[in-house]
């Protein structure tokens, strides 16, 4: 008998531990800056940020292209070995987007990854980049994305695989992984660095492709932007550290250049899932452009 | 012409022959020759534009021209049973979508038929223009070409 109440007691505590280690952790109303929302510096960090890759709903089963890439409805699917994702709808549609949601709300799925009732996203959703981002740039992009045409119909649920199918248990994997440090430690000796620092491991999210995950789905820091297998199956994420064959051989204005025009130094066009990230790195200023290449040329090159 | 002279011309005849031989051994070779044209072409309007070379009208038509032959011929280029080998990077939805492939060949051509029409002779004028046709190049590789690293 005493057995048995010990074996609950164990069996009770261990859950409450779980509860309590897998809890969602969110900024309250306190935690925002006085800061009045700036739509067109938003529109900045939504190309920086490269929202619309993922959010705006496919056109006849292929990416949005000009105007449609605005109409934020969701719906892509993105593979991955742990089971298909669905992007949601972040249109400021009242009942399948995001128009209800609060600046607090938005803050929090940002820089938290929590939905405003409380859930965990997926880190499928890059809030792992995102939580790097200064509150005053999130609350600008909200303010944006106010802005864009309202998109009706949700989109559907995941559909992951056992026991990536338990969200809470993203609590856990927070705990263990969800880092908001910077990654590069020694860009920050020079404005540009820190400048293309904050663009590549915030906003820009560039890691979430360019750098391996280990079975968790977890980046691998050791080998940040040092290439990765492709998340859609065919072929490769290049290296772009400064021991990769392109960043070795191109100068910061050659990188740069290729952010602007989409060519290589000879002449290569941009192909694949990088078409959608030059064309929004094409709307940024050159500065931000430079900025960028400076950083990735000054990260630790692995080969 | 003397013997020397006749036997280095039919040795560099016979590499040539060869060398298009294996190029044309099969579409994968033929289209990835092809596509170093392209690219050899793409190099002189596109480091005009940037700046690199200065402005050579007949330089770009020559290019353009290039270009024109190629999108004619791409099409055929893709025939079923040659989605794979020859390490190709050639993307499934070239036959999935073919309609699409053919499509984004075609805007590449017309493109190209426009700037041939009426090619500006200063550059500034000129970059439009010929920006219009080299943004073909990733219209067409974002869907149906593979990225290695």
């Amino acid at each position: 008998m005493r057995g048995l109440v010990a074996a609950i007691m164990a069996v009770m505590l261990v859950a409450v531990l779980a509860y309590a280690i897998t809890a969602p952790s969110v900024l309250s109303e306190g935690g925002l800056p006085t800061h009045e929302a700036d739509a067109t510096a938003g529109q900045q960090i939504f190309r920086a940020g490269g929202c619309a890759s993922c959010h705006a709903s496919p056109v006849d089963g292929k990416r949005a292209r000009g105007a449609d890439k605005l109409l934020l409805g969701g719906g892509m699917e993105l593979a991955s070995g742990k089971g298909t994702f669905v992007v949601p709808n972040i249109s400021p549609h009242l009942e399948d987007g995001i128009g209800r949601w609060s600046t607090l709300d938005f803050v929090n799925a940002m820089l938290r990854g929590v939905s405003p009732d409380g859930r965990h996203y997926y880190p499928s959703f890059p809030y792992t980049s995102y939580a790097r981002m200064r509150l005053e740039d999130v609350i600008d992009l909200k303010a944006y994305l106010d802005t864009l045409p309202e998109v009706s119909g949700g989109s559907a649920a995941h559909d992951l695989g056992f026991p990536w199918s338990l969200r809470r248990g993203i609590g856990a994997w927070k705990r263990l992984y969800f880092d908001t440090g910077f990654v590069v430690a020694t860009a920050a000796t020079d404005p540009l660095l820190e400048r293309g620092r904050y663009l590549v491991e915030g906003p820009g999210h560039c890691g979430e492709c360019h750098t391996p995950r280990n079975w968790f789905a977890a980046l691998d820091a050791g080998r940040w932007l040092a290439g990765a297998p492709s998340p859609a199956g065919d072929g490769r994420v290049p290296n772009i550290t400064p021991a990769g064959k392109n960043v070795s051989a191109w100068s910061i204005e050659d990188i740069a250049y290729y952010f602007e025009s989409g060519f290589t130094p000879d002449f290569d066009a941009v192909g694949g899932s990088m078409v959608a990230v030059q064309e929004n790195l094409a709307q940024l200023t050159a500065d931000d452009r430079e900025a960028i290449a400076a950083y990735l040329k000054a990260v630790p090159a692995i080969e | 012409m003397s013997a020397m002279k006749r036997v280095v011309l039919v040795a560099a005849l016979s590499v040539l022959f060869s060398m298009s031989a294996a190029a044309g051994d099969s579409p994968q070779g033929e289209r990835q020759a092809l596509m170093k044209d392209v690219r050899e072409s793409a190099k002189v309007i596109g480091n005009t534009m940037r700046g690199k070379i200065d402005y050579d009208a007949a330089a770009v038509i020559e290019s353009l021209n290039v270009f024109r032959d190629a999108s004619a011929r791409f099409g055929e280029l893709f025939p079923a049973g040659s989605e794979t080998g020859e390490e190709t990077e050639a993307a499934p939805a070239i036959w999935e979508d073919r309609e699409g492939f053919d499509a984004a060949i075609s805007k590449w051509a017309e493109a190209t038929d426009v700037a041939l029409a009426g090619l500006p002779d200063t550059l500034d004028e000129a970059k439009p223009v010929l920006g219009s046709v080299m943004q073909n190049c990733k219209g067409c590789h974002d869907d149906y070409r593979i990225e290695e690293d």
